[in-house]
């Protein structure tokens, strides 16, 4: 865990409004990087003091031969639009690794995937390990429209990539939870990120249609974080085993612990 | 990422803050971590060399262990933030059982910051680590609500100020810094009233008490409703206060509100502050912290000072006299 300056070097647009930025990363940073974790990113320059507090976000994808980090940014607000407004060349000022990873079970072998919006971004790096891990995926990405979707070539040929929106213009017409009980009995694991809603209907389909507390679900939550670190204690998770903080025990947690 | 580095500057940076006490509070510099943004001082020891530090205060403790309030407890403010943690920690038993251990073969002096309903409360806690190792003193945050006086903040009143800070006083013979409310009427008055009582020193500011609403839902962003203020933006009023109660106190004051970088901290010094707390400012660029140590040192060397002394008060005409020349 430290801070760090990186260099863009690569920005490409995705699902709509978002973007890909690249930046050089320290080896040692890009080498322990797992799924799930994240990385805070200042939104403004040093000696300017607002949007104040740095930004959350996960992991997308690291090369480190290359000496290369990942993040995908959709631009919501000030922060996230700052972000996306760096050109080419300039530096970023990063803060991680952060928080703990996605844990894939010694005997899974059946992985599903369930992402919203930009909630794609930890799983595309999860299905990635996976697949190096000669495990079977099927990643579920839902969005309002096709536009907003990310492309088929940013996943790997090796998963079963399957998609929907609720305008009906790409793949199912509907919620992507929708399409959750068809794969539950299929399912070792399932692995879930997105906008709050989503774990609504994603936690009451699973309840209504896992036998027992099979498959278990782990979510990535999202809370305003000021530290990262475990320090303010401003990003809490109610757990059935007390508050726990999203940035150092989290943001991953096992769906049946959370008091949602 | 723990480097020695080489002392970049020749300046002083050693400063006492219980010269009256014969426990004293030496620093190596006057750079202290605020209570509630370093956690227990671990947190951040991946990142940063804490045993460089001055000192650090840890997050406020309570008599009994609280898990603080609902969430969102924090929200970003123009050049800002608010925050209503409700005093998340382990409470005063689990609290000594579980850090001064580690602290105790730290470098780094560790204060205490302590908080109560209750006068009573505030003296057990005191007792309590009196004699704790790995303690170097104890911060009294007197920014709490009085249970006995219908909920009024102690540090809006002097009189409850100075009941506090005696009975802390009396429980223990640690350093003592009496951490004062910006929201008191006249932050002067109970300044001079926690010198009275038996203060080693007084820090400042707390929080200010604010709010925002979310349009959109129509509701405050905090579950809690209010929050504390924070950040650059209460900059300027941090430093009147100081300015203020440097001027009519002889006890050290230990400055903070605000501070991002050395010109923050200078503005502090030359007020009055011996000392200066960072909050905020922590949690976006943790590194600051030592940078602060090194600029500090080198803006003094660069000014012709050969110790902090030389810039404490500068431009206060009014420091260090007890209000004798009126502010
Ligand atoms: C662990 C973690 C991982 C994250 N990973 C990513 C990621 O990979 N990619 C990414 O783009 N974002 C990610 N986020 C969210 C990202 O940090 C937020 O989008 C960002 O904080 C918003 O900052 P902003 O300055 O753009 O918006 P702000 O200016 O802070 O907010 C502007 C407006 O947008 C609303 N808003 C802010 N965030 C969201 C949201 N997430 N959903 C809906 N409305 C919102 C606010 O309520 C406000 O009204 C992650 C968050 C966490 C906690
Ligand atoms: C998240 C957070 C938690 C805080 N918790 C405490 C606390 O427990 N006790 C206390 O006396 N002050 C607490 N404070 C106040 C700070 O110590 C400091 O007085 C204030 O934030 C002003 O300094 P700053 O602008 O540098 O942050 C807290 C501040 C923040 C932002
Ligand atoms: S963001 Fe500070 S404890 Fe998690």
């Amino acid at each position: 865990m430290r801070e760090f300056q990186g260099i863009i070097t690569a920005k490409h647009p995705v699902m709509g409004d978002s973007w890909l930025m690249t930046f050089t990363a320290p080896t040692e940073v890009l080498h322990a990087a797992r799924a799930g974790q994240f990385v805070n990113v200042l939104p403004r320059e040093r000696a300017v003091y607002d949007p104040l507090l740095r930004r959350p976000f996960s992991v997308y994808g690291v090369a480190p031969d290359e000496g290369l980090m990942t993040i995908l940014v959709r631009p919501y607000g000030r922060g996230g639009g700052w972000i996306v407004d760096r050109n080419i060349g300039s530096e970023i000022d990063v803060m991680g690794l952060l928080g703990n990873r996605f844990d894939i079970a010694p005997r899974s072998t059946h992985l599903l995937m369930v992402g919203g919006g930009v909630g794609a971004a930890p799983l595309l790096m999860l299905a990635r390990e996976a697949v190096a891990r000669k495990l079977s995926v099927t990643y579920l990405l839902g969005a309002a429209n096709a536009g907003a979707l990310l492309e088929a070539s940013e996943i790997p040929g090796e998963v079963e990539y399957v998609v929907a929106t609720e305008d009906g213009s790409a793949g199912y017409h509907g919620f992507v939870t929708d399409l959750v009980p068809d794969y539950l009995q299929w399912a070792d694991q399932v692995f879930a990120c997105g906008p709050g809603p989503m774990f609504e209907s994603l936690r009451s389909v699973v309840l209504a249609n896992r036998m027992g507390k099979r498959p278990s679900v782990q979510v990535s939550v999202e809370r305003t974080m000021a530290c990262g670190v475990g320090a303010c204690l401003g990003c809490m998770v109610e757990t059935k085993r007390g508050m726990k903080t999203s940035c150092v025990d989290g943001p991953v947690f096992d769906m049946d612990m959370v008091q949602w | 990422m723990v480097t020695v580095e080489k002392q970049q500057y020749m300046a002083d940076l050693t400063v006492d803050l219980a010269p009256s006490n014969p426990r004293e509070l030496v620093l190596r510099n006057p750079v202290i971590p605020a209570s509630g943004c370093f956690g227990y001082g671990l947190e951040y020891s991946p990142m940063i060399d804490v045993q460089r530090l001055g000192a650090f205060v840890c997050k406020g403790i309570t008599p009994k262990v609280r898990s603080g309030n609902p969430m969102p407890r924090i929200t970003e403010t123009p050049s800002g933030m608010l925050n209503a943690i409700g005093l998340q920690n382990p409470g005063i038993d689990g609290f000594i059982r579980k850090y001064p251990p580690t602290w105790e073969h730290w470098r780094v002096p560790a204060i205490v910051n302590i908080s109560a309903e209750s006068v009573e409360d505030y003296a057990m806690m005191a007792r309590k680590l009196d004699d704790v190792a790995g303690i170097a003193g104890i911060e009294v945050n007197i920014s709490c609500p009085n249970i006995e006086a219908g909920g009024f903040c102690f540090g809006w009143d002097a009189r409850m100020s100075e009941t506090v800070t005696q009975a802390v006083r009396k429980a223990t013979t640690l350093p003592v810094i009496v951490k004062l409310s910006p929201g008191a009427l006249d932050i002067m008055e109970i300044a001079s009233a926690v010198e009275g009582a038996g203060a080693d020193a007084v820090s400042l500011i707390n929080t200010l008490v604010g709010m925002t609403i979310d349009p959109r839902t129509r509701r405050s962003k905090i579950a809690n409703l209010t929050g504390g203020l924070s950040g650059p933006a209460v900059k300027p009023v941090a430093v009147r206060m100081v300015y203020q109660v440097a001027s009519v106190v002889k006890i050290p004051v230990v400055g903070m509100g605000g501070i991002s970088g050395v010109q923050d901290a200078l503005e502090f010094f030359m007020a009055g502050a011996s000392a200066v707390q960072v909050g905020t400012a922590v949690f976006s660029t943790p590194s600051m912290l030592t940078r602060l140590i090194d600029e500090l040192g080198m803006w003094l060397d660069s000014n012709g000072c050969t110790s902090l002394n030389g810039i404490v008060g500068a431009a206060n005409p009014a420091f260090g006299t007890r209000g004798e020349s009126t502010f």
